[in-house]
């Protein structure tokens, strides 16, 4: 109760702030918009050339990407926790944040949040709805529950990537350029798998798991029947990592040597 | 319970790689890094009772702010044992802090972009402080730190004694039984300065609150500490009365002589024969300074012969201060861990 | 002169000090290279060559193109419009030397250090495990090393332009990274600009981002004739002139402004 209490002072302070700087708010979205024209466009030129990806059509592909926006908007929302180290260890900010009676990692979802990201659900949603059509996809009353919980899955993936990477800086303070890069290794999870060989296919399904952002729970969607165990593990896989992204956060911040040092 | 701070044998030692000078020593570097081990506090232990005002003094790089912090539950203590309000900080975090106020004069606790009292509600909330509670206590605090016209205002807009007010004011809305001060008069003028020691001494009587003082301002130490702990080099070399300091380090006066016209050393040196004076020369022109135990027949006789031999036209009696006390333990060093 | 060259001095000694970031670096970048390898070659299929470009050149083409961007690639638009949010962009105009010409030295360093220990070295890695295609004509080294030199300016021209922009919006992170989108997207990172439909290939002869990745990706794998290839070369040096104009502009107009607001 506490928890939801804070977290809606919080949202609603976001959106105080937030609306006094309307134009930056737009210019974000526009933004947002515009990074998820570009991989369209990209998928569009590559389909230019060719019929099928080993199998896939390109409205299955489009239809995988437009899943995978909707749980990358809410991580982008809560979890994209990119700056931690510059600005909670370097700056020291984190001293303040564990003077606090709160969880440090719930505290910094909520200083950093960035609900605009949320738009992309929309984008998302169309897409997926666009795609839908033209491949006369037919929906169950309950597909609506299985696609809440696997994008649940899908953001808990993502966030338990960032989290662990973020929790890197209690050991090491340098900065790293793994995080940018973080965000390229992650769009491989919106192809099919399949095109990639073992090794990557294995880092995509079981280290970085990117696979069940993108592909895997649309395997269910696009009836793929080959593909639905994968499918049905999205929600397991992401708590799992998200729970062990916690634990890994938690062991870190006992070993946090506060700034300036 | 009595001891609201118990500290035994506190040490923290950091990892430090040193890197090697030059283009050749940075690509050394790359391959294999020379570590070493620093131990910022060493087996430190003190206790502090309830109700105690505590000034907790040293130079940068003592150790001051690494036991702050270990005693925050910021950071993890390497060895040795650290009780705070009956709990071990860093294992009980959340459930600790609740029980503490922290005010860091460098870093601020408030929303940079909000209004202050929106700041003060989400704080409530986190603390989970009720309403009654809120209302008893804040209305007190915002009144006697003089800030319910800057409520409305957004953190960024205030001055920076303005901010530390609001600063403290939120610190102390949960109405922690214990609260650390981290540099709270930093930068900030004489009469903000003043305002501050006025509430903190008025919170301490009025709740028992323990205060924890660090500082580089000896005055707010001397205005309101009656203990201080001294750390330099991760040790603790002072723990004790303020007025004990004083009286160990600082017995002495100093008596500041302008003469008239030049003197030399030699001159003025025979006037002090078996009198336990020392004389010394003031950055300014043909002025000295006679450092003279403190009795009252060694005072007057100086005077005496100095007024005696030479035209005077000015003089001064200082008392030594804390500042210089402090100065002069530092330089001359610390015998065996201790001074006394 | 030389208090430049002590600048991208100390930038290299300072990437030098994060090795987190030199190891970890050079397999992301493996990794990410060897995904785009097999994606293409899922896209490639049957199919012989795509636009000219056999599967082994659209390899090259992509393993060059992310190592060349190790080397132009920097964030200075960033700490450019930190700097001035902080306001410690005041400071340095009573600095005696040029803002903008220091960043992008400190730049030059970045991009120094990443080259030699991250796009060389990855560079043999990758060509190890991904079927690569080296030139062997000299000429073709040679006019990479110039094209990606021009890259490196163009690029900065464009970042330094969007972190002056900072003076004139109030949160300018919208901006940067729609910048970002943008070059990823026509400098021809991530496809080849000769796989886009006519119209829009046109439109990019227009505008200078296919100077950052395309140009020199294109001639290391030697998918330019030679007379495309001077072609391409003055494109890249016409860019960097023109873009000289807006920036100091620009600066000047930015100058004024910190002058009379004080920052």
């Amino acid at each position: 109760m506490k928890h939801a209490a804070i977290f809606f002072h919080y949202v609603s302070q976001y959106m105080k702030t937030r609306l006094t700087y309307r134009v930056d708010m737009l210019m974000e979205i526009m933004s947002d918009l515009l990074f998820q024209a570009v991989n369209l466009v990209f998928i569009l030129v590559v389909f230019g050339h060719t019929q099928f990806l080993s199998g896939w059509s390109r409205d299955e592909i489009i239809f995988i990407y437009g899943f995978f926006l909707v749980p990358f908007a809410i991580f982008g929302a809560f979890f994209n926790i990119w700056d931690f180290n510059e600005r909670y260890i370097v700056k020291g900010e984190m001293d303040r944040i564990l003077t606090r009676p709160v969880h440090s990692l719930f505290q910094i979802i909520l200083e950093r949040m960035e609900l605009e990201s949320l738009f992309g659900m929309i984008t998302g949603i169309a897409v997926m709805v666009y795609a839908g059509m033209r491949l006369d996809l037919s929906i169950s009353w309950y597909d609506p529950f299985i696609f809440i919980l696997m994008v649940i899955g899908g953001a808990f993936v993502y966030a338990g990537i960032f989290v662990m990477l973020a929790s890197i800086s209690f050991w090491s303070d340098s900065r790293t350029s793994i995080i940018p890069m973080m965000y390229n290794i992650g769009n491989y999870g919106r192809y099919p798998v399949d095109i990639y060989n073992k090794v990557i296919r294995f880092i995509l399904t079981w280290i970085l798991p990117f696979a069940f952002v993108g592909v895997y729970p649309s395997a269910y969607f696009l009836g793929r029947e080959d593909w639905y165990v994968y499918a049905f593990l999205t929600p397991v896989v992401g708590f799992g990592f998200f729970f062990l992204s916690i634990f890994i956060w938690n062991v870190g911040v006992t070993k946090y040597r506060g700034a300036g040092n | 319970m009595d001891q609201v701070i118990q500290v035994k044998d506190l040490r923290k030692d950091f990892k430090s790689h040193s890197s090697r000078p030059g283009l050749k020593g940075a690509f050394r570097d790359l391959f294999n890094r020379n570590y070493s081990i620093i131990s910022a506090v060493k087996d430190i232990s003190f206790e502090v009772k309830q109700g105690e005002m505590v000034g907790y003094i040293g130079e940068n790089g003592a150790g001051k702010s690494t036991s702050i912090k270990m005693l925050t539950g910021i950071l993890t203590p390497t060895d040795g044992t650290v009780t705070v309000n009956g709990m071990n900080p860093h294992k009980e975090r959340e459930k600790f802090v609740s029980s503490i106020g922290v005010v860091f004069g460098q870093r601020s606790q408030l929303w940079w972009d909000i209004a202050v009292q929106e700041s003060f509600k989400l704080l409530k909330k986190v603390y989970n402080v009720s309403d009654e509670d809120y209302e008893a206590h804040m209305t007190h605090v915002i009144d006697s730190l003089d800030i319910g016209p800057l409520l409305d205002k957004p953190v960024r807009k205030l001055s920076l004694g303005q901010r530390m007010r609001c600063e403290l004011a939120a610190a102390l809305l949960h109405n922690p039984p214990l609260l650390f001060l981290d540099e709270p008069t930093i930068g900030l003028d004489v009469l903000v300065k003043l305002k501050i020691r006025n509430f903190l001494k008025e919170i301490n009587e009025k709740y028992k609150t323990t205060i924890l003082l660090t500082t580089h301002d000896l005055t707010d130490i001397e205005a309101l500490c009656e203990r201080v702990i001294m750390l330099d080099e991760g040790q603790i070399i002072y723990d004790g009365k303020l007025a004990n300091l004083r009286s160990n380090w600082g017995e002495g006066k100093q008596i500041e002589f302008q003469f008239a016209e030049e003197v030399t050393k030699d001159e003025l040196s025979p006037l002090m024969k078996e009198l336990d004076a020392e004389w010394t020369a003031s950055e300014r022109k043909n002025v000295w300074v006679a450092n003279v135990v403190n009795e009252e027949h060694v005072i007057s006789e100086v005077i005496g012969r100095v007024v005696a031999a030479h035209r005077i036209t000015d003089v001064k009696i200082h008392e030594i201060s804390t500042e210089e006390i402090i100065r002069n333990i530092y330089e001359e060093g610390v015998v065996d861990g201790k001074i006394y | 002169m030389a208090k430049y060259i002590e600048m991208i001095r100390i930038r290299f000694l300072m990437m030098l000090a994060y090795r987190t970031n030199y190891y970890s670096g050079i397999l992301i970048y493996s990794i990410n290279i060897g995904a785009y390898y097999f994606l293409w070659s899922a896209i490639y299929g049957d199919k012989g060559e795509i636009e000219g470009l056999s599967v082994i050149q659209m390899t090259t083409y992509i393993a060059v193109a992310w190592m060349a961007r190790a080397f132009y690639f920097n964030n200075i638009d960033r700490e450019i419009a930190q700097e001035i949010k902080e306001g410690k962009v005041a400071v340095e105009f009573i600095r005696p030397y040029h803002y903008l010409t220091m960043k992008t030295m400190q730049g030059l360093g970045e991009g120094i250090f990443r080259l030699g220990f991250f796009s060389v070295p990855g560079m043999i890695i990758v060509s190890l495990i991904f079927p690569i295609n080296f030139s062997a004509a000299l000429s073709t080294w040679l006019f990479f090393m110039v094209s990606i030199i021009f890259s490196f300016i163009v690029n900065t021209q464009i970042n330094l332009l969007t972190g002056v922009m900072t003076f004139f919006f109030f949160n300018n992170d919208g901006l940067i990274r729609a910048k970002r989108v943008v070059i990823d997207l026509f400098s021809g990172l991530l496809l080849p600009i000769s796989f886009y439909p006519v119209w829009a290939q046109s439109v990019m002869d227009f505008l200078p981002f296919k100077a950052i990745s395309y140009i020199p990706s294109m001639i290391f794998t030697d998918g330019f004739s030679r007379n495309e290839v001077w072609d391409a070369l003055l494109f890249q040096f016409v860019w960097a002139l023109i873009l000289i104009i807006p920036i100091q502009v620009l600066w000047i107009i930015a100058k004024r402004q910190l002058i009379v607001q004080g920052g």
